[in-house]
C-alpha cells in the first residue's frame, strides 16, 4: 500500500449529460502523484466524457475539476504544460512525418525548441518508432499512429497523464512499451488516469481501479485480487439490475 | 494574445508547408487565372461574339489595363474559393483528422491557436498574390505589353491589390468551420460570400458593402472610392474575432 500523496487531479460531483441520456452524473475521482488510476467500464459508461470533462474539453453542468488544487476554469494556460493527455485521435497530422509529428507536440506543450529534439530522440526510442522518423503519420499503421500519439503526450514528462483506451489499437509489443513507459513515470510521482473497456494490461498495473457505468461511480475493483473480470461483470450486472428500479 | 504565439505560428506554418492541399490550391489558382485570361484575350482577339459580351468595355481596353481587368474580375471570384476553401481546410481539418483533441489542455490557448492558424493563412496569401502578380506580368510581357503599352505596367499594382482583398474576404470561412467542426460549412459559407459579392458588383449595388466592393472595384475601379476598400479590413477583424472567441469556448459536445 502507498502513502496517501497529493491529488494531482481532483473532481468533485462532476455532471454532463446529453440529449437521450448518455453522459456523466456526479462522478467523484482523485488521481494522486505516483499512482496508476484506471477507470473501467463497458461501451457508453461515460469514461470519454468524463476524461473531456477533465482536460476541459467540455464544461461541466454540475461540479468542479481541479488541477494541482486550481479550478481548471481558472488555471493559467501553464499549468496544463505539466499534463499529456490522448482522448479518442491521436495528435498525429498526417501530412507530418513522425519526428515533426513529436517536434510539433513537444513545442505545444511549452518545450523549447533547443530541449524539443533531445526529447523527441528519446521518445522515439522509447517507443520503437525510430524506423519510422522519416515516415509521414498518413502511411503509418493504426497503430504505430497510436504510439506517435502516446509518445506525444508523454515525451514531455507530465506531472499528471491522462489517458482514454491507450491500448486500443496497440500490438502486444506496443501495450507492454506504453506499461513499462506509465510505470516508469509513476515511479517518478506523475499522476496516472486511464481509462478502458475491459480489464487490459494496462488496467492491471493500476494502484486503484474505478468501474464506471451508465455515468456514475459504481464501485471499485481490488487490482491485486483473483478473477477480476468476474468481479467487474458482477458490479455492472448488480448496477444494471438495481438502476431501474433507482 | 500569450507568448506562445510565435510557437504555434510555427507548428502552423510547418503543417501548412508539409500539406499538398496549400500547394495545390495555389497551383490552381494561378495556372487557372492564368488559362482563363489567355483564353479570354485570344477569345477576343479571335473576335468570338460571346467572349466579346462577357468582356464588356473591357475587350476594348487592350494592354496592360485589359489584361489586368480581365484577370482582377476573375481572380475576385475564383480567388475568393481558393482562400475559402484553405481557411476551411486550416481550420476544419482539426476537426475531420481529430486533432482537436490535442489542442486542449495545452500550455497555449485556443484562441491564440485560432489567430496562428490567420497569420499563417495571411502570409500564404500574400505569397498567392506577388507570385500571381509575377505571373499576369511575365504574361503581359510575353504579349508584347512591355514595348507596346510601357506606361501601363502601373495597372499590375492592381492584382495584389484585390488578391490581397479577396482573402480578406475569406474569413468567415474559418469561422463557419469552427462553429461547423468540419470543412464544408466553411466551403459554403464560401460560395454564399461569392455569390453575394458577384451578384451584388453585376447589378451595381453595395459600394460600401465590404463583401461587395472589391468585386465591384474589380468591373469598373473609377466606381469605387479607395475608403470604400479600407472597410474591407472590418470583414477579417470581425470574423478573426468571432472565430479567435469561438476557439476560446470551443467544446467536444458533438
Amino acid at each position: 500500500m502507498k502513502a496517501v500523496r497529493r491529488a494531482v487531479l481532483e473532481a468533485r460531483a462532476i455532471a454532463r449529460e446529453f440529449p437521450g441520456g448518455a453522459g456523466v452524473r456526479g462522478i467523484d475521482l482523485t488521481v494522486a502523484a505516483g499512482e496508476i488510476h484506471a477507470v473501467v467500464g463497458l461501451n457508453g459508461a461515460g469514461k470519454t466524457t468524463l476524461m473531456r470533462l477533465l482536460l476541459g474539453m467540455l464544461r461541466p453542468q454540475a461540479g468542479t475539476v481541479r488541477l494541482d488544487g486550481v479550478e481548471i476554469a481558472d488555471a493559467a494556460p501553464q499549468a496544463w504544460a505539466g499534463v499529456g493527455h490522448l482522448v479518442e485521435h491521436p495528435l498525429a497530422y498526417p501530412e507530418l512525418d513522425v519526428r515533426s509529428n513529436l517536434l510539433v507536440s513537444a513545442r505545444l506543450h511549452g518545450i523549447p525548441r533547443e530541449r524539443a529534439e533531445a526529447l523527441v530522440a528519446r521518445a522515439l526510442a522509447e517507443f520503437d518508432l525510430e524506423r519510422y522518423a522519416r515516415v509521414r503519420a498518413s502511411r503509418l499503421s493504426l497503430g504505430n499512429r497510436q504510439r506517435v500519439g502516446l509518445a506525444g503526450a508523454l515525451q514531455h514528462d507530465p506531472g499528471l497523464i491522462v489517458l482514454d483506451e491507450p491500448t486500443n489499437a496497440l500490438d502486444p509489443a506496443g501495450v507492454i512499451l506504453l506499461r513499462e513507459a506509465l510505470l516508469r513515470r509513476a515511479g517518478a510521482g506523475a499522476g496516472v488516469l486511464v481509462s478502458s473497456h475491459h480489464l487490459d494490461e494496462v488496467a492491471r498495473i493500476a494502484d486503484r481501479v474505478t468501474v464506471v457505468n451508465a455515468g456514475r461511480v459504481i464501485g471499485n475493483l481490488d487490482p491485486a485480487g483473483v478473477d477480476l473480470e468476474r468481479a467487474f461483470f458482477a458490479l455492472v450486472h448488480a448496477d444494471d439490475v438495481e438502476r431501474p428500479r433507482a | 494574445m500569450n507568448a506562445m504565439l510565435g510557437t504555434v505560428v510555427a507548428v502552423e506554418a510547418r503543417k501548412a508547408r508539409a500539406s499538398r492541399v496549400m500547394i495545390w490550391i495555389t497551383v490552381i489558382l494561378v495556372g487557372g487565372l492564368v488559362a482563363l485570361t489567355g483564353g479570354m484575350l485570344l477569345g477576343a482577339a479571335s473576335g468570338d461574339e460571346q467572349v466579346l459580351a462577357k468582356l464588356g468595355p473591357l475587350a476594348a481596353t487592350g494592354g496592360w489595363a485589359g489584361l489586368v481587368g480581365v484577370v482582377v474580375q476573375i481572380a475576385a471570384a475564383g480567388g475568393l474559393l481558393a482562400f475559402g476553401v484553405a481557411l476551411s481546410w486550416i481550420f476544419g481539418r482539426e476537426f475531420a483528422d481529430g486533432t482537436v483533441s490535442g489542442l486542449f489542455a495545452l500550455p497555449v490557448r485556443r484562441p491564440t491557436i485560432a489567430v496562428a492558424k490567420l497569420v499563417v493563412f495571411a502570409v500564404w496569401a500574400l505569397g498567392v498574390a506577388v507570385v500571381l502578380t509575377i505571373a499576369v506580368a511575365l504574361m503581359g510581357l510575353a504579349l508584347g505589353y512591355g514595348a507596346t503599352d510601357a506606361a501601363g505596367a502601373a495597372e499590375l499594382l492592381r492584382v495584389p491589390v484585390l488578391v490581397v482583398l479577396t482573402a480578406l474576404l475569406a474569413v468567415p470561412a474559418a469561422w463557419a468551420a469552427t462553429l461547423g467542426r468540419g470543412l464544408l460549412p466553411g466551403i459554403a459559407a464560401t460560395v454564399g460570400i461569392i455569390v453575394v459579392s458577384q451578384v451584388s458588383a453585376v447589378i451595381g449595388v453595395g459600394v460600401w458593402v465590404p463583401f461587395v466592393a472589391p468585386a465591384l472595384w474589380a468591373i469598373a475601379p473609377s466606381q469605387v472610392p479607395p475608403v470604400a476598400l479600407l472597410a474591407v479590413s472590418s470583414v477579417p477583424f470581425v470574423f478573426g474575432s468571432l472565430c479567435a472567441l469561438a476557439w476560446g469556448r470551443l467544446q467536444l459536445d458533438r
